[in-house]
């Protein structure tokens, strides 16, 4: 408990200082200004995403070998995750396209794909609430992601060789110029932070799942037994009320 | 600065999402706990 | 007995059923129609136009008429547990499936064979001199479609809700194929018709891969 404390108030002090360095430290771009500022959280929750997709995929194929529950308890738990990174990816890349060019969105390469990795693994969620049997559910949900995840480079792939829009970024540099030091030195702190953020949240839904599937097994352990699962003293009264 | 307005939503938006997300997960894991806890008494008085 | 031959053996059990009352085939063609008809009123297209926005639209209808078709390949078996007594033969799962793939992809080739002259002379394309190049196109699409139309066939018949789950889980992971699929198809209708090589090469690539895939994953997709 303790552990969990200091962890929590440690990421909660790295984002913090992430979150001025990016808005103060961090100086200015030479033409989009402050706004720019949204690249070092943008990027880092790209990072982030990619990072939790791919424990995803790490544990479906584990689950698929091992057959333990736990790997598919982290399976959902990275897909989660990497949903909401990808959430906030789609949300701040509008949010810096608007005041730059005038748009909202446009239906460049990068963006176009990750839109739709986005409606892949949403696709994955649905998937398990719709199955009940907790093995189907597991082992079927796991083929998913595993095609969901090789299917991943096939969209970036494919929407590069198609279309490309997205500003050519600062690292990549149009005029050929590297990204400034103090710039790569925030961009690191903040792809850490918020990589750390990403463990954390992870972490927490892989062991709320575990409880779940430890309360799913007590309730089938009770139900077994003959006990009523809601209230046992409930239907002992009643039956002694029958007699 | 300009476009504030934009740079600080994006930055809220990063922290709320998170936020959220953690206090939700948190949530379950308290009530997962609660229910644990009476199944558990509940199989041993049996 | 090897996995082509109870492949093979299942093909013609699937064939066969279809063929009895054909009444799968029949839908899919006309709801492919309706979508191709339906896209006209949206947009009244020149031949230019028609020329631009063609293969794209050709594409959806087929993507939109493939998940429909793809569905009864597993939900099927879920009525009788016809499954259950597949499995319990001495064949393969991979030959299952296989078998499967192949018989969705002779349906929905057989509804393409329909389909796109009707598409071409719809909307006033010619398909003098690129037909062969085309079919080329329309089976490594149409390879794609089914290999990963029927493994997520098999995923959704044990969900709840699985014609609009089909759907949901196949349309997104197929925009890679769609894109290369409508690109290459393009580039034969364009004013000087040509393969285009790099997009051919993607198609393929996808089928492999994921054909590649359902072969590793199949015991789990048909597992109890």
């Amino acid at each position: 408990m303790k552990a969990r404390i200091t962890i929590t108030a440690l990421v909660a002090l790295l984002i913090f200082c992430a979150g001025y360095a990016a808005l103060f430290i961090a100086p200015d771009e030479a033409t989009m200004h402050a706004i720019q500022r949204i690249f070092y959280f943008h990027v880092a929750s790209w990072n982030a995403m990619f990072c939790a997709f791919f424990v995803a995929f790490y544990a479906s194929v584990a689950y698929l070998v091992t057959g333990k529950r736990k790997w598919d308890a982290l399976g959902v738990s990275g897909v989660e995750v990497g949903v909401m990174c990808c959430t906030i990816g789609l949300i701040t890349g509008p949010l810096w396209a608007r005041p730059v060019w005038g748009i909202w969105w446009t239906w460049d390469a990068k963006l176009t794909s990750t839109f739709i990795l986005w409606l892949l693994f949403i696709a994955y969620l649905l998937l398990r609430g719709l199955v009940e049997d907790p093995e189907k559910k597991a082992s079927l949900s796991a083929v998913f992601a595993i095609f969901a995840s090789l299917d991943i480079p096939l969209v970036y792939l494919a929407n590069r060789l198609w279309r490309t829009q997205h500003p050519q970024p600062v690292i990549a540099g149009g005029q050929g110029s590297g990204l400034d030091p103090t710039m790569s030195k925030v961009l690191l702190l903040c792809l850490f932070a918020i990589f750390c953020v990403m463990i954390l949240a992870l972490m927490d839904r892989y062991r709320l799942e575990l409880l779940r599937n430890e309360a799913a097994e007590l309730r089938y352990e009770i139900e077994s037994r003959g006990l009523d699962a809601s209230d046992g003293q409930e239907t002992r009264a009643l039956q002694k009320g029958a007699q | 600065m300009k476009n504030f307005e934009f740079l600080f939503s994006a930055w809220m938006v990063v922290w709320a999402v998170f936020f959220v997300y953690e206090i939700s997960v948190a949530r379950r894991i308290a009530q997962t706990r609660e229910e644990i806890e009476r199944l558990k008494q509940q199989l041993q008085q049996r | 007995m090897t996995t082509a031959r109870a492949a093979a053996i299942i093909l013609a059990k699937e064939l066969r059923l279809e063929f009895r009352t054909r009444e799968l085939l029949t839908a899919t063609v006309i709801f492919a129609l309706v979508v191709v008809v339906l896209f006209s009123f949206a947009f009244d297209p020149t031949a230019a136009e028609s020329r631009r926005y063609g293969p794209g639209l050709l594409w959806i209808a087929f993507l939109f008429a493939g998940s429909l078709m793809l569905n009864p390949s597993f939900a099927r078996e879920q009525n009788n547990e016809t499954l259950d007594a597949l499995r319990m033969s001495p064949i393969s799962n991979f030959a299952i499936l296989l078998g499967k793939i192949l018989a969705n992809f002779i349906f929905m080739s057989l509804a393409e064979l329909v389909l796109v002259p009707v598409f071409a002379v719809l909307y006033n394309l010619s398909l003098a001199g690129i037909v062969w190049r085309l079919i080329l196109v329309l089976v490594l699409g149409t390879l794609g479609l089914t290999v990963t139309g029927t493994v997520f066939s098999a995923i959704s018949a044990h969900a709840r809700m699985r014609e609009l789950l089909l759907p949901l889980l196949l349309l997104p992971l197929l925009t890679p194929l769609l894109i290369a699929a409508v690109e290459s198809t393009a580039s034969l209708f364009a004013e000087q018709p040509a393969l285009d090589r790099t997009w051919l090469a993607f198609l393929a690539g996808f089928d492999i891969v994921f054909l590649t895939a359902s072969w590793l994953l199949c015991d789990h997709l048909l597992a109890e």
